[in-house]
């Protein structure tokens, strides 16, 4: 589904992302780890096409495409879903217009027409259910006034409506209740299947008892140093990540 | 039926020639004839017509033989500051009390002049006298005042208080402030205007100032005047990058008050704070011009201008910001609050935004409304009267004003005023 | 949200219009260029106006030659040359027909292009339309329907015809002659526009319209529209611009005077696309236009606006709140862009007891356009317990546009309340991004954005002109991202 070979990233002059491998199987969820400053977030960013970073070196095979050829939209239209770890608010425009939206933009790339209204609200109704997202807010202008929690289930079902092949999740734990977690975690795992893959990138290791991982990569200073099945997060929530950090080759 | 211009020549017949920079008055007589006078047709005077000040045309008072004994040269009690006082325009030296330190050059704008501090072509900052009438007045008939400047990461120990007193009937004052605050220094300087019952006049200040970089001046400027004199104030100040500008305007007491504020921010990394209070009474009237100029990135402005009407006081805030097409990461804030106790008052606001930058943050807010008769009744429901209720009402209204002033004994003072002159005791 | 390809503003009108009714090739009847009291009494002439409407004119122009022009600091613009236009310009009239049906079909093919189709109006949404070409009042249906409600909905020439001691009560007693150059000038010349009443008690059941163009190169435009809803009535009114590409600019100075008696309520509408001068400034029209209501006791005028074009624009929608408990209000959307100006605003004035005001007002600047908002609210000693609310927003798409506001708040009551807010933003990159991720491309992106931030005027509009505004709103922000 998604090869990264010796990526090479910067933002202005600094190199973050130094020579990132990766591969990640259709179905497959993947999770990463590290200390802050590592580039868990430059590599969302990077594979999403934001423009503030630059590739310097290294490719990016997105089910036989070249992922780095596209720009932002392009992308998302060909299947690539990233979950921010801070959701901007867009005030005037509703989550239900900016779900249309999106749908109706997937559904043209793919040469269909666009979405009934009857077809579209019923599909709404669907995919909030996943993550107890009620009416009241699925009204609301996009993110606006929501809590940290009801921002990441709207990350979440909006990730339900897209139905991508590829979702990247960045630090979607991050501020979240018990509860919270809980519900954008059922949400993730009712969306998994044979041919969607998960990038789930989060500090902590709770996340992963309740999104449980085929894989388990811990970056470090820009590269992957260590990857391991799930017991690999155990392990560094025991010694932590300078652990890691001694011997890497 | 004389027009506006044949009256205002005829106001300034009097006034006797500019004790100061001769070709700065020379220029400004030239402009007296060319600029209007500010009358009602004038956009920026309509609703501060000057027509009532011209009626009476003025006199420079002669040199005066003294401080007069009943007026204290400090009226701030309890404030240590240096000190250099003026009666009507021209300074009263024996009543100074002017520092001397390295790095401090403080003392009178004509001491200044024959020091040869002051180049030519380097009298005048702000080019008032080519654009207002008001300040052609001023340039051409300019008396004395402060003179200060800080050398390079001098901080001057105390404040400077620079007191104003004006006297007698139909007298015309035109003091003029100059002050420089070198790279990393900081001053602070308390601007105090007082007149007696029975003053009447024109009192025409002009105080220019250059903020260096990294410099910090603060201003805390304070009218209280009484008789019938027109006051007319104007500061022109800029500022060059990390530096730090604050004023705290209040107008105590004043017959007819203009201030026009301008502020303009030449150096990246810079913040302006303009704070002002005003509460008329009686048919006073009070007018506050301010003009804040973001020329350059990454520069913050905080603006709050506070007042009350009282009685059938009249006034006007006008209130204007710009961010220019540079100007990027600009974070301006404007809040203009306006309290009408009594009918018959009548203010007039024009906050005023000009933008031309777009990754900027600007905001301006201007309500006017009463007092919350809701917490009126709340306070007299726990058995608080209802005059010292109205008076906690206008304490906590105008208390954010108030906060920040640089000498805490100003604050204090003007508290006090404004209790006994509203009957908050 | 598609576009279904209507580009009004960019499609070139090929051959001449049609007098709705007639058939056959129409030659426009034009007046030499030019204003003095000949041309006025020729025009009041040609219309067969009674003396009293002449006098009234001819004062007018009295009153336009002894004022200046005035000069506003925030637009530049070359100063129209009064003597150079020509101030009628009528298609001549052949034969009569019977019914819509025998309307040519080369006249049905230039409104179809206008995207004013009138059998689709007529089927679709039951909306009578007035339609103005060219200084004389083309088409009017409907009228015999909302004849039997007691409804006038006609030309304005018509009106001085059928109805005259109506118009001769309510002309100028809102805008009067001497209010401003523009509206002295309107007075003099006015050649027609659009006049309705309503009777006590009847809410119009249908919403009324008028669109204008202006076809006729060195022709502009003096309508001249009054609105008069009895007591305790009701009427929704939509007024819809449209104009061809032309090389030198045109000048539309409009007068609309609304008069909204005890309880009645009016709400006006208007969609404006004139066309906006190319990148570089050139063309385009000049808009200056005087609009104000008169609100009596417990009365209610709405003034929404979205305006997307013209080059220069000059117009203050205002409300006089005249009668105790009335209300006035101002919902505008205003878009410049390239090198277009705009200033404009609103004015209320309270002079009744409780009377209430709401100001909301969205700019868009764009390209190195200047987009000013000029406000007063003025609250008179009688006005006991007015409320006011403003709210004034400016959205910035470039970082060589301009947006300012120049409010002017005058109280002269201690019992009035009223708030100002103004901010102004741009559109976050974050905002961008985020759309971005989701698959919509930028230009979708921003119109999504745009029409959001507008939304809170948009939905005020009624609902085929709020699609209308939509689309108008992303096609004048097209190419604008920068």
């Amino acid at each position: 589904m998604l090869t990264i070979n010796n990526l090479h990233a910067r933002v202005e002059d600094t190199p973050i992302l130094k020579g990132l491998n990766l591969e990640i199987g259709p179905g497959e969820v993947h999770a990463i780890m590290g200390p802050n400053g590592s580039g868990k977030s430059t590599l969302a960013s990077v594979l999403a096409g934001r423009e503030d970073y630059e590739v310097t070196a290294g490719s990016v095979d997105f089910d036989g495409t070249d992922l780095l050829e596209l720009d932002a939209s392009d992308r998302a239209r060909e299947g690539l879903f990233l979950a921010f770890q801070y959701p901007v608010e867009i005030p005037g425009v509703s989550n239900l217009n900016f779900m249309k939206a999106a749908v109706n933009a997937k559904r043209e790339h793919q040469g269909l027409e666009p979405i009934a209204a009857k077809d579209f609200l019923a599909m709404v109704k669907e995919k909030a259910a996943l993550v107890e997202l009620d009416g009241r807010l699925r009204d609301r202008s996009v993110n606006e006034g929501f809590s940290g929690g009801e921002k990441k289930r709207n990350e979440i079902f909006q990730m339900a409506m897209l139905e991508p092949k590829l979702a990247v999740l960045d630090e979607t734990d991050s501020g979240l209740d018990i509860d919270a977690l809980r519900i954008v975690s059922e949400g993730v795992n009712a969306m998994r299947n044979a041919g969607r893959s998960f990038l789930v990138i989060t500090h902590y290791q709770r996340l992963l008892d309740h999104i449980v991982p085929d894989f388990v990569h811990v970056l470090s200073d820009g590269q992957i140093v260590k990857s391991g099945p799930k017991e690999l997060a155990l392990e560094l929530e025991a010694k932590g990540y300078d652990w890691i950090k001694e011997p890497v080759a | 039926m004389a027009t506006a211009q044949d009256q205002a020549q005829a106001f300034v017949a009097g006034l006797a020639a500019s004790s100061g920079s001769a070709s700065l008055a020379e220029a400004g007589r030239q402009a007296l004839a060319d600029l209007p006078v500010p009358t009602r047709k004038s956009e920026r005077w309509k609703y501060s017509p000057l027509t009532p000040m011209l009626v009476n045309p003025v006199r420079t008072a002669p040199a005066p033989a003294g401080w007069p004994e009943d007026v204290p040269t400090n009226p701030i009690p309890g404030l240590d500051a240096y000190r250099i006082v003026l009666l009507n325009g021209q300074v009263v030296p024996e009543a100074c009390d002017l520092p001397v330190a390295d790095g401090v050059v403080c003392m009178s704008l004509s001491q200044a002049y024959s020091e040869g501090r002051i180049g030519e072509g380097d009298e005048d900052w702000s080019a008032y006298h080519t654009r207002e009438w008001v300040g052609a007045v001023h340039a051409a008939y300019a008396q004395d005042g402060l003179f200060l400047s800080l050398e390079n990461g001098v901080v001057l120990d105390r404040p400077v208080l620079v007191h104003h007193h004006a006297t007698g009937e139909n007298v015309a004052s035109c003091p003029r402030h100059r002050v420089e605050v070198g790279a990393n220094a900081h001053a602070e300087v308390v601007l105090w205007s007082s007149a007696p019952e029975g003053a009447s006049g024109m009192v025409n200040a002009v105080l220019e100032a250059k903020v260096g970089a990294g410099a910090r001046l603060g201003v805390d400027k304070i009218q209280h005047e009484q008789g019938a004199v027109f006051q007319l104030a104007h500061e022109h100040v800029t500022q060059d990058k990390d530096s730090t500008f604050r004023i705290h305007t209040v107008t105590v007491q004043g017959h007819w008050v203009r201030n026009e504020l301008n502020v303009l921010q030449h150096g990246s990394g810079s913040h302006t704070v303009m704070h002002g209070a005003y509460l008329p009474k009686g048919q006073e009237h009070v007018d506050n011009h301010t003009t804040m100029d973001h020329t350059v990135p990454h520069c913050t402005s905080s603006e709050l201008y506070k007042g009350i009407w009282y009685d059938r006081s009249t006034g006007v805030f006008n209130g204007k910001v710009f961010v220019r097409e540079d100007a990027q990461q600009t974070n301006a804030y404007q809040q203009n609050a306006n309290i009408v106790a009594d009918a018959g008052a009548s203010i007039n606001a024009k906050p005023e935004l000009e933008i031309y930058a777009d990754d900027v943050k600007c905001s301006h807010g201007c309500t006017v409304g009463q007092f919350d008769e809701e917490a009126l009744f709340y306070l007299k429901s726990r058995g608080i009267a209802e005059r010292a209720a109205r008076a906690l009402m206008v304490q906590a209204f105008i208390g954010d004003v108030l906060e920040g002033f640089g000498q805490v004994e100003v604050a204090q003072e003007v508290e006090g005023l404004l209790a006994q002159r509203h009957g908050w005791m | 949200m598609a576009y279904d390809g209507e580009d009004k503003i960019l499609e070139e009108v090929t051959g001449k219009a049609y007098e709705f009714g007639f058939t056959t090739d129409i030659d426009s009847d034009k007046a030499p260029a030019g204003l003095n009291e000949d041309i006025i009494r020729l025009i009041s002439a040609k219309k067969n106006e009674p003396g009293w409407l002449l006098e009234w004119r001819l004062k007018a122009f009295e009153t336009w030659q002894a004022m200046v022009e005035p000069e506003w600091p925030h637009l530049q613009y070359e100063k129209p040359d009064f003597q150079a236009i020509s101030y009628y310009a009528a298609p001549k009239q052949k034969k009569e027909l019977a019914s819509l049906d025998e309307v040519d079909p080369e006249l049905r093919k230039t409104m179809d292009k206008l995207g004013i189709s009138l059998e689709e109006q007529k089927r679709l949404s039951g909306v009578a339309v007035d339609f103005v070409m060219d200084s004389v009042s083309v088409a009017t249906s409907f009228k015999d329907k909302l004849a039997e409600l007691g409804i006038i909905f006609c030309s304005m020439s018509e009106a001085v015809q059928e109805h005259p001691e109506l118009v001769q009560k309510y002309l100028g007693s809102v805008v009067p002659v001497r209010d401003n150059f523009y509206a002295a000038l309107n007075s003099a010349v006015f050649t027609d526009g659009s006049f309705c009443y309503i009777p006590k008690g009847v809410k119009c059941p249908m919403e009324l319209s008028t669109y204008f163009r202006i076809n006729e190169s060195g022709t502009g435009q003096f309508e001249r529209t009054l609105v008069i809803a009895d007591e305790s009535s009701y009427v929704s009114y939509l007024e819809g611009c449209t104009a061809p590409q032309r090389d030198e600019n045109q000048l539309h100075a409009a007068v609309v005077e609304l008069i909204a008696l005890d309880a009645a309520e009016i709400k006006y509408s208007t969609v404006q696309n004139w066309y906006p001068g190319d990148e570089k400034g050139k063309g385009g029209v000049f808009n200056f236009v005087t609009k104000r209501g008169i609100c009596h006791t417990r009365s209610k005028i709405s003034w929404t606006q979205v305006e997307t074009g013209s080059a220069v624009t000059w117009k203050y929608p205002s409300c006089v709140l005249k009668g105790d408990d009335s209300v006035g209000e101002f919902y505008s959307v205003a878009v410049t862009n390239n090198m277009q100006q705009a200033d404009t605003g609103t004015k209320m004035i309270h002079l009744g007891k409780r009377t209430r005001s709401t100001i909301i007002s969205k700019g868009i600047s764009a390209g190195k356009s200047q987009n000013s908002y000029r406000g007063l609210v003025q609250i008179m000693p009688n006005a006991d317990h007015a409320r006011n609310f403003s709210q004034c927003d400016s959205l910035l798409m470039t970082d060589r546009c301009g947006a300012h506001t120049f409010p002017y708040i005058e109280t002269k009551n201690p019992t009035a309340q009223v708030e100002h807010e103004a901010t102004t933003s741009k559109i976050g990159e974050d905002q961008i991004f985020y759309c971005l991720q989701r698959g919509i491309d930028e230009e979708q992106a921003i119109s999504l954005i745009v029409n959001g931030y507008a939304k809170e005027v948009l939905n005020k509009l009624p609902m085929e002109f709020a699609v209308e505004a939509q689309k108008l709103l992303a096609i004048s922000l097209e190419g604008s991202v920068g």
